[in-house]
């Protein structure tokens, strides 16, 4: 009986709190196959000259379906990519950091993808992305966008139309607001993480497929609706993916925008609402998710000398959790769950770049979510944690005039996150005696792309 | 007498080309430096000011001077490019920079235009330096 408990708190927790997973599965999107089919430098859609942080440019490339081209580009798009790092925590975890790793001090080649990214025909494109993790040591399915996007007229405006066929919702969002692109783009995957996050920040990444319909208007206005299937054990287990969630039904998905622009400044913003519903096992009912965001950003570009460039957003997630209250592994039925994202971030000759990024996640206590445990329990039953992550990054290549471009590429970065707040509490939050500055976590990487 | 109404006459040209390079849409001659900055600006993303560079629009090195729609590996233009018949001289160059779609009805350039005189008046100079 206490272990079927222990399990069934660990599913709710897996599934409420499916954040600190999504933290350790950070996408990353650099991919010179785009440069070598449309003879733009690295530069020219990434802020810094390294993915993925987008430029106005980058972001309608994107939204093209990764279609443009110069007409020479490689008949089957192609990329490379490693990133190997080095990661180091306040204070050892309690137990190893991951299945090959000790409890601190982990230097490991963190990930190599491979992709499928680029104009696949005239009016489809693909970013596809298989992945080798250097911490699970397997290869899955990662990220997968593909698109088809024609160019139509209303009336005299130019109006882009497309659909995009994707696996994680907001892997297909053109700008970097949302959680699927959002700063930090390349993270530790063997630091503790907070354990709670909204299901739309990263908690049915690859676990579902998901079609939508998406616009966009005189180049400024973008609408986009859609909806999310759970994929099959089948089907996860054909691209060698644990299946982690069930869902139940489909989950519509909308997103509105506005963005503007100027050439040598940027700006936007806009809405973003999913409604999910996740099943279990033992009981016919389900936990029901509603999340709702607001994002606003805006990029100085001037000659590309100085770039500056702020972004925010806000995610509210309302949780009736009727399937874990039923099941014991939740003490309430309702719930609610708030993160907020700030930054800023410079860079100066497309090379060199500092941003700094400040996260509050804010909720309802549960005790049943977010029970003691070692290092990722709360003592408290919150799921509140706040925290900076500050990054310093060199990018050698990328340029009009680089060596070796497109081919080569590497970014060096330095980051450090500083927890005020994690689970709960600052001091001792998960009832062994953690405090949350223990998981302060200095993180080193090479992230390379061919 | 005669050299009074010569200083004069001259002096009104003096004036009114002072009139002229003042004047809204008028392109001055320009500094090839600050160029470059209107370049990186309104051009960079699209357009390479380096030989044989071809980026979602075709190099611009030498580009003052040349018949519209002719490099020669630059598979993109738009019909109305090709057929122009224009010769890019600073005037033309100016008053496509101006209102791309008032001179190219047709053409594939998406840019509305650079209103800035004394900006064109740059961006000019940096071109015509590009050869």
């Amino acid at each position: 009986m206490f272990q079927t408990i222990t399990s069934l708190r660990c599913l709710a927790t897996l599934a409420g709190g499916i954040g600190l997973w999504a933290l350790q599965t950070l996408p990353a999107q650099a991919v010179p196959s785009f440069s070598r089919q449309t003879g733009q430098e690295c530069a020219t859609c990434h802020i810094g000259s390294f993915g993925p942080q987008l430029t106005p440019y980058g972001m309608k490339f994107k939204l093209e379906g990764y279609t443009e081209s110069n007409g020479k580009g490689p008949l089957v798009p192609l990329s490379g990519m490693l990133v190997a790092s080095s990661t180091h925590t306040s204070k050892d975890q309690s137990g190893d950091a991951g299945p090959h790793a000790g409890p601190n001090d982990n230097t490991v080649i963190q990930e190599v993808s491979g992709f499928l990214a680029g104009r696949l025909t005239d009016h489809l494109g693909s970013f596809t992305q298989v992945t080798y993790s250097g911490i699970e040591r397997k290869v899955a399915l990662d990220n997968l966008d593909l698109r088809f996007t024609q160019n139509l007229k209303l009336g005299d405006t130019e109006t882009l139309v497309g659909v995009t066929l994707n696996n994680n919702p907001t892997v297909q969002d053109p700008f970097n607001t949302q959680p699927a692109w959002r700063f930090p783009y390349m993270g530790s995957e063997l630091a503790p993480g907070p354990a709670a996050a909204p299901l739309l920040n990263g908690g049915l990444g690859q676990q579902v497929l998901g079609a939508s319909l998406y616009g966009l208007w005189n180049d400024s206005i973008y609408a986009e609706l859609g909806a999310y299937g759970g994929s099959s054990y089948d089907t996860l287990k054909a691209f060698n993916i644990t299946k982690a969630i069930r869902l139940d039904g489909l989950s519509p998905y909308a997103r509105i925008g506005y963005f503007k622009d100027l050439r040598k400044q940027a700006f936007g913003g806009g809405l973003v609402a999913m409604q999910s519903a996740l099943k279990q096992d033992g009981t016919s009912r389900t936990d029901k998710y509603q999340d709702i965001g607001l994002d606003g950003w805006y990029q100085w570009l001037g000659n590309r000398q100085h770039i500056f460039t702020l972004h925010g957003s806000y995610l509210h997630e309302d949780q009736t959790r009727d399937a874990s209250y039923d099941l014991g592994a939740a003490e309430n039925r309702k719930g609610k769950l708030d993160r907020l994202d700030l930054g800023g971030s410079y860079h100066f000759d497309q090379s060199y770049g500092v941003t700094l990024g400040y996260f509050n996640i804010n909720g309802d206590s549960d005790g049943g979510l977010y029970a003691p445990e070692p290092d990722s329990g709360s003592l408290n039953g919150s799921p509140n944690s706040n925290g900076w992550t500050v990054q310093a990054d060199w990018t050698r290549f990328g340029k009009e005039n680089s060596w070796g471009a497109p081919w080569a590429n590497v970014r060096l970065g330095l980051q450090y996150t500083a927890y005020g707040k994690f689970n709960g509490a600052s001091r001792d939050y998960d009832g062994s005696g953690r405090d949350a500055s223990d998981n302060n976590t200095l993180f080193g990487f090479l992230w390379t792309a061919f | 007498m005669v050299l009074f109404m010569v200083m004069q006459q001259e002096n009104l040209k003096s004036l009114l080309l002072a009139l002229l390079l003042v004047a809204p849409g008028f392109s001055h001659a320009g500094d090839a430096g600050k160029g470059l900055s209107v370049f990186e600006e309104e051009c960079g993303d699209c357009h390479a000011a380096k030989a044989g560079k071809n980026k979602k629009g075709p190099s611009l090195f030498g580009v003052v001077g040349r018949k519209a729609g002719t490099i020669a590996d630059f598979g993109k233009y738009s019909d109305a490019m090709k057929n122009s018949g224009i010769t890019w001289s600073r005037d033309k160059l100016d008053a496509y920079i101006t209102h791309p779609k008032e001179v190219v009805s047709g053409g594939k350039m998406k840019y509305d235009g650079l209103a800035k005189a004394s900006d064109r008046g740059d961006l000019l100079e940096f071109l015509a330096a590009q050869r």
